[in-house]
């Protein structure tokens, strides 16, 4: 009640003069008011109207009995959609039937209406296209889910998800190229369209088919091969993603020959995605930590080993720390964290899979190491097993670069993104190694660190920052598409950068400066001189720690938020 | 050992659960096929939607007497099976937090505060009588809507009128109807679209003329999809609709252009002799004067006035002159004009002349707004007496009091204010009390700024509404809160004439009342009481209604009660009870179910698809229908330098109605609408201005500006740009001209300018 006084009150009028000073009640009210409310919460249609029907084939059918197949598909066939553009006017009463016969939730929507606009003045184009899961043949939800809660009926060719396998890492909602999989923050898992397949199994339309008032969808069985090559000829719909991706299925047909200026109305519209947080810190942390696995074993290699070894603790025990800091974070993304053990049951298809695989062995063998490095430091084995938590943590990080390159997305293609993770994890292995310089002057062996310092400071400087200076480049490269004409993925990335998010590129540019160049070339400066060790020297690599760390998650921000997802032509939503 | 495994199994891969089940489908009985097992009817009951005239039927699933869901009803003449959006959502609104569930009595700090009903209704009594002590009688008026039930409607215009001493009121239906209502009555001699939905499904040829039925009336472009004869679809729009855009001939004629358009194609089918003459000298009369006027028409005349080609226009005149059952409808584009009356009476002559009416598939039609628009325009007692009487005629008026068993005297002998000179009465201190009903004048009156400065005007406004976060709730001294449709009783009429029935299936928040409980407590606090002292339920008002029906072309008194209505599928007017009609229909009543009608014993039961003029008899005296027409005048508002574009306004898509106060309440709705407002404006338009797709641009009238994102397209043409009209900041723009025979608002046409907005895109007033 209180928000509803507290409204804004539009040019209230004069208050009437004595509004409080009213009529005394009518004589003999006869208690009409409590009449009246008791009479209000009386309902009264059951009683008077409901009616009973016998059970049977549902009333419904007689409209949509012929939008559906007369058998069920063979082998080599399946189900699909069948869209009639023709018919489709853009009421999207499919939406809410949907959303009301599956029993979705208040915001939950499993289909979608899209729009294309295109022409010329004497012959303008406006085409809503109504659109759900496509059931590809190949689809991409179910080969990149890492807990196989994506079943593909063999019979039917429903792709179906199993929302009680689902542990919510919503990997195939970055996966399918179309959109379908919604994520439900509040129950941990995504849920998307299952064509109604019950409805199917017992005769019935799906939900959509039953309520287009233009019988613009219906369920049709298709030949696989069709599918196949009608991908290849690439007909799908204009402004849809490449078919080559997962092979929709659905076919959407029209007796229309749409201008090839046709675009989504959504096309020149740049909105930031959602970032996943726990995954920025997971990925950043997990290429700190190899890195400065990584950059240690150099050190090994480079210096004595023998003066290293107190160094070594200390450094395996920073790298190992940073390391299971991100493997806590990862679990902090799932919706169902207490499923996190389902995790590698997708290993033959799930680069997430193997990711969650990699990045467990280098754990362990990070574990190992760091245990080895503490209780026996001269053991024989060390060099191996550092060797062995490299190969495991590179190989974590080539799983990394993978599921983004398995998404198909022109932001996260495989040369970008195994540039930019490499070089976060050169980076920041090389910041964290400063940190441990630091700590290790700070609390263990001055002279030491400091001998350290002189021996290996010079290359530590000179690498941070060449890949500082590289990741950047790379990274302000992507600017270059702001001068194409054409709107591709990448200009929209661009556009992001310098529009929406501008405040975080500011200071992603503004960390990987300080980080990066001007606390390196404080360094340098200080290593220079005589004495290096004063308390500037600690907060000066700490600032560079800090800086790179910050910098680094600024980047991965954007690598979420910049990353334009293909979809399906989307609605009017200027 | 097994089990473990098997647990183990199920830890890993788990294929059923908590989650799956509850997205679980069973089959929900009733005739309904799968429906989510959580959620199980126990019961259903059908009732008309509550939004649009289409008169959709829903059927309201019930558990524990109350609605838990819907689905569109099946077996329903109307909507065979289908419902818009806003029909499959029409429950979900009714849960909002921005319900109006208590009085609201604004303090003498300006707040408004919860009361109780007593203080509520003595404050409106006091109040309402101070101001007719103070000013007169006549210085309180309502306003109303074409959204609440028959019974209501005439309760609140016979309490206001007949108890309260009103002369003025008037509905929210002027600004969608007022036009088809007047062009009708001349034409005609009643006001009376003489179509049933069936002729959508007979046409060969359909003329859409301002209507686009694909956004505004989804289910009747069902009906056209329905049709089988492949019919010529002939879409007459400045703007490229989703309609226009099925058509198989759009012309894009010039805003207002219309009329020279329909005139010249009059002119071309006399010309042609295509022509019905022996239906015109039978049932018409007037129209060797209207081919005399049309004669100016020249091709040069129309290609110049409508931004056609001749030969677009000649091919519309040969579709007219070779379909066999040809009809033509229209809605707002027509109706909302400074010249609508005449457009309309253009169309009504282009089906005179050809013979298109009282046939099936033919027809001079108008498409409705709102879900009662049609009982408004019979029974709010407004501009006519109940039942579609004349409040200057001494017998009707007569009639009338015999009926309600009132003293005559206490009928007014003459038709209230237009809503445009009630809005203005204020602006001229005659109007100080006003009382507006579930309509929202500060969002919807054209020319917003002026009208908002005039509501503040008031010395007491009382809004009655089930939201308190309308525009117009927000400037109340005294919030009424209302009960919803779904939580009330009573009947609505749709676009063809079909009354359908109401039901209470959830309980009003709070202590909103019905509408119709509302007035019979002010009527008891009024003091008048006695006097509707036989308007104790919705049933039994309409009762009343019907024997004011008698008579009338409008006689439902065949119909038994609200059963008959129901187990007919709905009922169109006229039903007499005198007269059992044996007009050609399309089939015999085949809704009947099992049990028998309650009341109408063994009364024949209407077909459940008929139209008026079968008989070619008109309801003028002489039962002829008028050949009405007048020269087409300049639009009120001409493009200039200084604000070079022709505005348009109108319907943005199927899941927004009016000015949102509900379809805003349901977040799937909410989804499947821009929530910004946007305008569309011509590519070349676009590129000379330096617009780009999506920029934010700024649109100014002579009368306000307001912000928009600019969206690109060939759907508007040059010259123009389109606003969708739900957005609380477009009737800043427009522009206060009336058709002076209907006095329904110009909504569609206005000057403005279009800019770029600055990077700061600020919106300080104009000097």
């Amino acid at each position: 009640m209180s928000s509803l006084l507290d409204l804004p009150i539009v040019r209230p009028p004069r208050p009437p003069a004595g509004a409080t000073a009213a009529a005394p009640s009518p004589a003999g009210d006869d208690g009409l008011l409590q009449r009246l409310l008791a009479a209000q919460q009386t309902l009264t249609a059951v009683e008077v109207f409901s009616r009973d029907h016998d059970a049977g084939l549902p009333a419904q059918a007689k409209y949509y009995s012929r939008l559906l197949p007369a058998t069920p598909p063979g082998p080599g066939q399946q189900y699909a959609f069948e869209v009639n553009l023709d018919r489709c006017s853009g009421c999207k009463a499919c939406v809410t039937a949907c959303h009301t016969l599956n029993g979705l939730d208040e915001h939950e929507t499993w289909r979608d209406v899209g729009l294309l606009i295109g022409g010329t003045p004497t012959h303008p184009v406006m085409q809503h296209v109504t659109t759900a899961c496509h059931h590809c043949l190949e689809p991409a939800c179910l080969i990149a889910c890492p807990v196989d809660a994506y079943e593909k009926d063999p019979r039917t060719g429903i792709v179906k998800h199993l929302d009680d396998q689902c542990f919510g890492c919503q990997y195939c909602t970055l996966a399918c190229p179309y959109d379908v999989p919604k994520y439900h923050a509040d129950k941990g898992i995504v849920r998307k369209c299952d064509m109604c397949h019950s409805r199917l199994a017992g005769g019935e339309a799906p939900a959509c088919v039953q309520a287009c008032p233009h019988e613009a969808i219906s369920i049709k069985v298709v030949d696989v091969r069709q599918v196949i090559e009608d991908a290849e000829a690439d007909h799908f719909l204009p402004g849809a993603p490449d078919p080559q991706m997962t092979l929709p299925t659905t076919h959407f047909k029209t007796s229309r020959v749409f201008p090839r200026n046709t675009l989504p109305a959504d096309y020149y519209q740049v909105n930031p995605q959602h970032p996943h947080w726990p995954l920025i810190v997971m990925l950043v942390l997990t290429q700190l930590s190899v890195g400065a696995f990584i950059v240690g074993l150099l050190l090994d290699r480079w210096l004595d080993a023998t003066t290293l070894t107190a160094f070594r603790q200390l450094h395996a025990s920073t790298a190992l720390g940073f390391g299971l800091l991100a493997l806590a974070a990862s679990v902090l993304h799932l919706g169902r964290p207490q499923y996190a053990f389902r995790a590698f049951v997708g290993l033959r298809h799930s680069w997430l899979s193997r990711e969650i695989l990699a990045f467990g062995a280098f754990a362990a063998a990070a574990c190992a190491f760091a245990a080895v490095c503490w209780m026996r430091p001269d053991s024989p084995a060390l060099p191996v097993l550092g060797w062995l938590v490299a190969g495991t943590g590179a190989g974590g990080l080539f799983c990394s670069v993978m599921i983004y390159v398995f998404t198909g997305r022109e932001f996260w293609s495989f040369g970008r993104t195994a540039a930019k993770f490499g070089l976060t994890a050169s980076l920041l292995g090389i910041a964290a190694t400063w940190l441990s310089l630091v700590v290790y002057g700070l609390c263990v062996d001055a002279p030491a660190a400091n001998r350290l310092l002189r021996q290996a400071g010079l290359p530590l400087i000179q690498g941070l920052a060449a890949a500082t200076v590289l990741k950047l480049a790379l990274e302000a490269s992507l600017l270059r598409h702001l001068m194409f004409r054409r709107q591709s993925p990448l200009k929209r990335s661009a556009r992001l950068l310098l529009g929406p998010l501008s405040g975080s590129s500011t200071a992603r540019v503004a960390c990987g400066l300080l980080g990066g160049i001007i606390m390196p070339g404080f360094l340098w400066k200080e290593l220079a001189a005589a004495d290096s060790q004063g308390l500037l020297w600690v907060v000066a690599a700490g600032m560079l720690f800090v800086a790179c760390v910050a910098g680094e998650l600024l980047e991965r921000y954007q690598f979420f938020a910049a990353c334009a997802a293909p979809r399906m032509p989307g609605r009017l939503n200027p | 050992m097994a089990s473990i495994l098997k647990t183990v199994g199920t830890l890993l891969h788990q294929t059923d659960g908590p989650l799956t089940r509850e997205l679980l489908l069973a089959p929900g009985r009733f005739g309904l096929g799968q429906v989510p097992a959580r959620d199980l009817p126990e019961a259903v009951t059908d009732m008309v939607c509550g939004y649009c005239s289409t008169g959709c039927s829903l059927r309201i699933h019930l558990r524990n007497g109350e609605a838990s869901g819907l689905t569109p009803t099946t077996d329903y003449p109307v909507n065979l099976g289908m419902a818009c959006p806003k029909g499959w959502e029409a429950l979900t609104v009714l849960d909002s937090p921005e319900r109006a569930t208590t009085p609201l009595l604004r303090d003498d700090s300006g707040r408004l505060r919860p009361v109780d009903w007593d203080l509520a209704l003595r404050t409106f009594v006091s109040r309402m009588q101070e101001v007719q002590a103070k000013h007169g009688p006549h210085s309180v008026a309502f306003l109303s809507t074409g959204q609440i039930a028959t019974e209501e409607m005439a309760f609140l215009g016979a309490l206001a009128k007949f108890g309260m001493g009103v002369l003025h009121g008037d509905g929210n239906t002027r600004q969608c109807m007022a036009t088809s209502v007047v062009a009708y009555k001349q034409a005609f001699g009643f006001d009376a679209p003489p179509y049933t939905y069936a002729d959508f499904e007979q046409s060969d040829v359909i003329v859409l003329i301002g209507s686009n039925l694909c956004i505004a009336h989804p289910i009747l472009w069902e009906r056209v999809l329905r049709n089988p004869h492949s019919p010529e679809i002939i879409v007459i729009d400045p703007r490229l609709t989703e309609t226009a855009m099925s058509a198989t001939q759009h012309l894009a004629v010039a805003p207002k252009g219309d009329l020279a358009l329909l005139y010249g194609t009059a002119r071309i089918l006399i010309e042609n002799g295509w022509i019905d003459r022996a239906f015109i000298d039978r049932s018409t009369t007037g129209f060797d004067d209207f081919a005399a006027f049309v004669a100016q028409f020249t091709d040069e005349r129309i290609t110049a006035e409508t931004g056609l080609t001749a030969a677009q226009v000649h091919r519309f005149a040969r579709t007219i002159h070779e379909g066999e059952r040809v009809s033509f409808w229209w809605t707002m584009g027509v109706n909302q004009s400074h010249q609508g009356v005449r457009t309309a009476q253009a169309i009504i002559n282009l089906a005179l002349m050809t013979g298109n009416i009282g046939r099936p598939g033919t027809g001079a039609n108008s498409i409705t707004g709102q879900c009662n628009a049609m009982g408004s325009r019979l029974f709010s007692n407004t501009t006519n007496l109940l039942g579609g009487h004349d409040f200057a005629h001494p017998q009707h008026r007569a009639k009338i009091a015999r009926i309600l068993n009132i003293d005559p005297e206490r009928i007014p002998t003459e038709p209230s204010w237009p809503y445009h000179q009630i809005i203005e009465g204020i602006l001229r201190g005659k109007i100080k009390g006003l009382w507006v009903v579930c309509t929202n004048p500060a969002h919807s009156w054209i020319n917003q700024h002026d009208c908002r400065d005039i509501l503040g005007r008031l010395e007491f406004l009382v809004v009655q509404d089930m939201y308190a976060t309308t525009e117009t709730a927000r400037m109340a001294h005294l919030l009424l809160p209302a009960a919803g449709w779904g939580e009330k009783e009573g009947t609505f009429i749709n676009s063809e004439r079909r009354i359908g029935v109401l039901k209470k299936v959830r309980r009003a928040p709070g202590v909103a009342l019905a509408d119709f409980a509302i007035f019979r407590a002010i009527a008891h606090y009024w003091g008048c009481g006695e006097m509707f002292a036989a308007w104790d339920s919705p049933a039994a008002v309409f009762q009343i209604l019907k024997q004011c029906s008698a008579g009338q072309p409008c006689d439902i008194t065949g119909i038994a009660d609200y059963r008959m209505i129901e187990d007919c599928g709905g009922i169109q007017w006229p039903w007499p009870a005198t007269k059992r009609q044996t007009s050609a229909s399309d089939g015999p009543s085949t809704s009947a179910s099992s049990h028998s009608p309650s009341s109408a014993l063994h009364a024949p039961l209407p077909p459940r698809e008929r139209r008026l003029f079968e008989d070619g008899r008109f309801y003028h005296s002489d039962g002829r229908a008028r050949f009405l027409f007048e020269d087409p005048h300049p639009l009120p508002e001409r493009t200039n330098e200084r604000f070079p574009f022709l505005l348009l306004t109108g319907r943005g898509t199927a899941s927004q109605w009016h000015t949102q106060t509900r379809t805003r309440q349901s977040a799937v709705l909410r989804k499947l609408y821009p929530q910004r407002l946007f305008v569309e404006i011509s590519p070349l338009d676009a590129a000379a201005l330096g617009i780009g797709p999506n920029d934010p641009v700024v649109i100014e009238s002579q009368r306000g500006r307001l912000r928009a994102r600019a969206v690109l397209t060939h759907a508007v043409q040059r010259g123009q740009v389109f606003l969708p009209m739900h957005y609380e900041e477009v009737n800043q723009l427009t522009l206060s001209a009336f058709d002076p025979y209907s006095h329904q608002p110009a909504y569609k046409a206005c000057a403005v300018q279009v800019t770029r907005a600055d990077r700061s895109g600020n919106l300080r007033s104009s000097p």
